[in-house]
């Protein structure tokens, strides 16, 4: 029994914070939730190693390397938003942004869109996997409009009419998936709709219907994981939901929607053998990243230009996967992981900037923001030095894996594209975020915030970058290694 | 062969109750009345209910019942008690404010049902119940998104959503033979009672706020 409590202790997390009164009660069972999802993600971790596969409950849970990689980026980005979460809110509570009702409401609905995500990653049946996801956007779409200001509304609105007629299409593309494989089984039944059945019988299914499956999850998770065109959501839903969830949407929430997408890739090409699945892959990924960098640019908002550059971050892992060699793929998911600890903390400094001077809009913030909030800028130069791709952090290594693996692989045309996104969005971030924390202020404004707000989570979350960056445990390695065997598949 | 004749008939029927929820579709583009526009998806879930039943016929699948009554309860009784209640509740203007008028959208949505036909082409060979459906659901899937764009009013983009719900699940009851597995059943109804929960609450919140339900206010977040 691994799978079952990992799906059970955030829930049951939640039902007592529906219960309890207290907000330092219900901090505390948030995080409590979440270390210990992480501690059985790092068990899981270990049985995988062992064993290839872990499944509970006659294979309904399933867990093979692939999921138990995403359990821990879901615990370990879960746990820092609830840690950073009790002193945020604390903040808002005091300037009276958010009522406690509101802050409960938070504490409730975050173990519940965890627990999503947890299902999505642990589910063996694509349709549980289809409904998880939909409960994620569902529980999410009420912590974007937490604030209930009118644009947070409007964000709410867009994300969640975005969000279900995507899922919509998904669920088309699904069952599509499910009439292709029952096409062939002459009674009509299918023995299950388990993704680890299907896949020893890929072979046989109606390759056309599987293609037209494809096209429909392609468009609907890829809305969900905030693939360009259809990512007009996320700099509005990211931008007004309080920060922690923020972090989590762009944190772990689009990598979600990008495994649910693997998975049926992997099926569509275990199924017709050919390169269909991962050019369209490719295709959208090059887009997004094209896409995200001008965007960047001409962002006048802190976190509207943190979420594009998202964006771009989700371009990267699409094309990775897209171009297809061992070492791009590797490349992938070790970016999704630096990726995962990286972006959450420019979320929290985002937010405690936002807090101080009660704006993100970066005119009005000014310069020299360092001079107001020391810690804070020092932590959001760390994540940014390190999501602008710079050394000495990990995603500098995992975005040259990507590039070298695809010159390798002689696509230097695509490469190339890659690298000029990444340099372009390089470029905006630095001329962005230096425009706000460096310099002199010129307007001197009241500082009502302690210098180590925040700091637990962004230490932890930091910390563990730098420490990854430098040393990665074997076993781990060893788990990105089976995870990118699987999604290469066998041809 | 008395077995195939009546394959044969379920499966004229199975269309014509299609064939019936299309033109419920058609008549939604068109009627501004926002409680009839609730009847209406009311009575093509009615339609939906029918084909579940007579699939569960057919193939005495008992699961399958158990997803007709599902929708007769939710889609049918449910929801639309539930929508009409919110429409009273924050008493807003009956008359929807289509983009386009009525002939306009009229043809669009017959050059849409031309596409689903010609994209469903292909697939219409299977020789199974009802195998001409899939046509039919990709149809009121592009009908739905039209519909959605067409109309202002959150909660007709609501009853948007709902008939492209009800497409997709039209191509699962009757593409699939048998539908989908009971706990994928179970888990998307579930998941669309939740859903039209939330949206309704975020209804009544941009109410509150914005004095409005016109979705071409929220126009704030640009870029």
């Amino acid at each position: 029994m691994l799978l079952t409590p990992i799906l059970v202790i955030p829930p049951a997390a939640a039902l007592l914070c529906l219960l309890v009164r207290s907000r330092r009660l219900m901090e505390g069972l948030n995080m409590l939730a979440f270390a210990a999802t992480l501690a059985l993600g790092i068990r899981l971790l270990h049985e995988v190693l062992a064993r290839t596969v872990v499944t509970e409950w006659k294979e309904f849970f399933y867990a093979d390397a692939l999921s138990a990689w995403m359990v821990l980026l879901i615990s370990a980005v879960s746990l820092g938003s609830s840690l950073y979460a009790g002193r945020y809110f604390r903040r808002d509570l005091a300037a009276g942004v958010v009522t406690a009702g509101r802050v409960k409401e938070f504490f409730v609905l975050t173990p519940v869109f965890a627990t999503g995500m947890f299902l999505v990653v642990l589910a063996n049946n694509l349709g549980v996997m289809w409904f998880a996801l939909e409960a994620t956007a569902l529980s999410s779409v009420l912590l974007v409009a937490l604030y209930n200001r009118k644009t947070s509304l409007e964000a709410a609105w867009k994300y969640i009419m975005l969000g279900s007629l995507g899922l919509a299409l998904a669920l088309f593309g699904t069952v599509i998936t499910y009439a292709a494989a029952v096409g062939q089984n002459g009674n009509g039944r299918l023995p299950s709709f388990n993704w680890s059945h299907l896949m020893t019988v890929a072979a046989q299914f109606d390759p056309r219907l599987i293609k037209l499956a494809f096209v429909f999850v392609l468009v609907g998770y890829g809305t969900k994981a905030g693939l360009a065109p259809m990512h007009t959501w996320l700099p509005d839903a990211h931008s007004e939901a309080p920060s922690p969830t923020s972090a989590m949407l762009s944190g772990v929430s689009l990598k979600v929607a990008i495994y649910a997408l693997l998975r049926f890739h992997i099926l569509t090409t275990q199924c017709l053998g050919t390169g269909y699945s991962r050019t369209l892959l490719l295709g959208f990924g090059l887009f997004s990243m094209l896409l995200a960098a001008p965007f960047i640019l001409v962002q006048s908002n802190l976190k509207r230009m943190l979420a594009y550059s998202s964006l771009e971050h989700v371009g990267l892992i699409c094309a990775a996967i897209g171009l297809n060699t061992p070492v791009t793929i590797f490349g992938a998911l070790l970016h999704m992981g630096y990726h995962a600890l990286t972006k959450p903390v420019l979320f929290f400094a985002a937010g405690n900037i936002h807090q101080t001077f009660h704006t993100l809009k970066f005119r009005v913030i000014g310069p020299g923001v360092v001079k107001v909030l020391p810690v804070t800028v020092l932590f959001m130069g760390l994540a940014a030095v390190a999501a602008m791709g710079l050394p000495p952090f990990g995603l500098f290594y995992s975005e040259l894996t990507v590039l070298s693996g695809g010159f390798a692989a002689g696509r230097t045309f695509i490469s190339s594209l890659i690298l000029a996104a990444l340099i372009a969005a390089f470029c905006g971030i630095l001329k962005q975020l230096t425009r706000i924390l460096l310099g002199a202020r010129k307007v001197e404004r009241a500082n009502d915030a302690t210098a180590w707000d925040g700091v637990p989570a962004m230490g932890l979350l930091v910390g563990g970058l730098l420490v990854f960056s430098v040393w990665f445990p074997e076993p781990l390695l060893q788990l990105i290694h089976q995870a990118a065997g699987i999604i290469k598949g066998k041809s | 062969m008395n077995h195939s004749v009546s394959i044969e008939i379920g499966s004229q029927i199975i269309m014509l109750l299609a064939a019936l929820m299309l033109v419920l579709q058609l008549l939604l583009v068109v009627q501004r009345m926002l409680l009839i526009n609730i009847r209406l998806f009311a009575l093509q879930s009615l339609m939906l209910t029918a084909i579940a039943t007579v699939v569960a016929y057919y193939y005495n699948a008992t699961h399958v019942y158990i997803v007709a009554v599902l929708t007769l309860v939710g889609k049918v009784i449910f929801l639309p008690w539930l929508l009409n209640r919110l429409v009273r509740r924050i008493n807003i203007v009956q008359e929807i404010e289509p983009l386009f008028n009525a002939p306009t959208s009229m043809l669009i949505c017959g050059g849409l049902t031309l596409l689903g036909y010609l994209v469903a082409r292909p697939f219409t060979t299977l020789h199974k119940l009802g195998n001409n459906t899939l046509a039919i659901a990709i149809t009121l899937l592009l009908t739905g998104f039209f519909l959605m764009i067409n109309r202002r009013k959150a909660i007709s983009q609501v009853l948007a959503l709902l008939t492209i719900e009800n497409g997709v699940m039209l191509a699962a009851v009757a593409l699939t033979t048998y539908g989908m597995p009971l706990v994928v059943e179970l888990g998307i109804f579930f998941d669309v009672m939740v859903a039209v929960m939330v949206l309704g609450i975020l209804v009544y919140r941009i109410r509150e706020s914005f004095d409005s339900m016109d979705t071409s206010k929220l126009d704030q977040l640009k870029g």
